[in-house]
């Protein structure tokens, strides 16, 4: 039986196998389209954008890792703790690599529905975040650096 | 000839990220096909059923505080989803699972959200977004 088993994992791996290298290029080949820097630009003209930010978190490629430090810099310099929670939900929640497995496991439909819904999540979490994080001590306004340096 | 030699490196760039992703993600990707040939072989339908199918609310919520427990790497979950999906599990169950299992992330991932926001922000944003992927399950659970 675990010969039986180990053969159907196998066959079913190499059945992915191609939308898994296809997801993994697309990943790639998205992110030099959408840099870090250029994720930099859009995210520093959405100082209080949740909507903005949602948008681009959903199309942001990759790890979320790497763009934490660049949130806390931006932070820093006048973006919303709201925007960053929305940034941070729908670039988790979808992205481009996730397209391809999800098609190829649960169709269409189901995808789109995922995206729709993922980018309400971030909108709502944007929002809520904005609403109750006064009141547990978040400073979640965005304060301009010119305005924190008075 | 510059810009032929810069799209040279680029395409060099993604063969090289690529297939060191590959390295991370096949690895993962093939354990978990494993373990959902494992839920075919021992994990009887009417279980699947009568936990993930039955009633689709409390399913959902028990998807979604599954996939933020469980250490199930990225991409990893499907293979698993659609195994339970097979067996019974609704479609909105499956929703919860794989948008629960981002809610909490890679430990470097958390960490560094945790001591860059704050534990409080870290707090609000989980449970918020936990609240909202349970709202989003069952509408798809309405809708499909």
């Amino acid at each position: 039986m675990i010969m039986e088993m180990l053969y159907i994992a196998v066959m079913r791996f190499l059945y992915s196998v191609p939308i898994l290298v296809v997801a993994i290029f697309s990943a790639h080949l998205i992110s030099t389209f959408i840099s870090r820097e250029r994720v930099e630009s859009f995210l520093r003209k959405t100082e209080r954008n949740i909507l903005g930010a949602s948008l681009i978190g959903l199309v942001t490629p990759g790890p979320l890792a790497p763009y934490l430090p660049l949130l806390r810099v931006l932070k820093k310099r006048g973006l919303s703790l709201s925007v960053v929670a929305a940034f941070i939900t729908s670039q988790t929640l979808v992205g481009p690599m996730r397209a391809f497995l999800e098609v190829d496991f649960f169709g269409v439909p189901f995808f789109a529905l995922r995206v729709v819904i993922s980018f309400l999540t971030a909108l709502g979490v944007g929002a809520f975040y904005h609403a109750f994080g006064n009141h547990i001590g978040l400073d979640v306004s965005a304060t301009s650096k010119e305005e924190e340096d008075k | 000839m510059v810009e032929k030699s810069r799209a040279v490196r680029k395409a060099k760039e993604i063969c090289k990220n690529s297939i060191r992703d590959m390295r991370t993600i096949f690895p993962a990707f093939f354990v978990a096909t494993l373990i959902s040939v494992m839920l075919d072989f021992f994990i009887p339908e009417e279980l699947v059923y009568a936990v993930l199918g039955e009633n689709p609310v409390l399913s959902i919520v028990l998807a979604t505080v599954l996939g933020i427990i469980l250490p199930i790497p990225r991409y990893a979950t499907y293979p698993i989803a659609l195994s339970l999906l097979q067996k019974g599990a609704t479609i909105g169950t499956i929703f919860a699972l794989i948008s629960g299992e981002v809610i909490i992330g890679s430990p470097d991932r958390d960490v560094m959200e945790f001591s860059y926001f704050g534990w409080k922000s870290f707090v609000l944003r989980g449970t918020l977004c936990t609240i909202f992927v349970i709202i989003g399950s069952l509408i798809v659970e309405a809708i499909l």
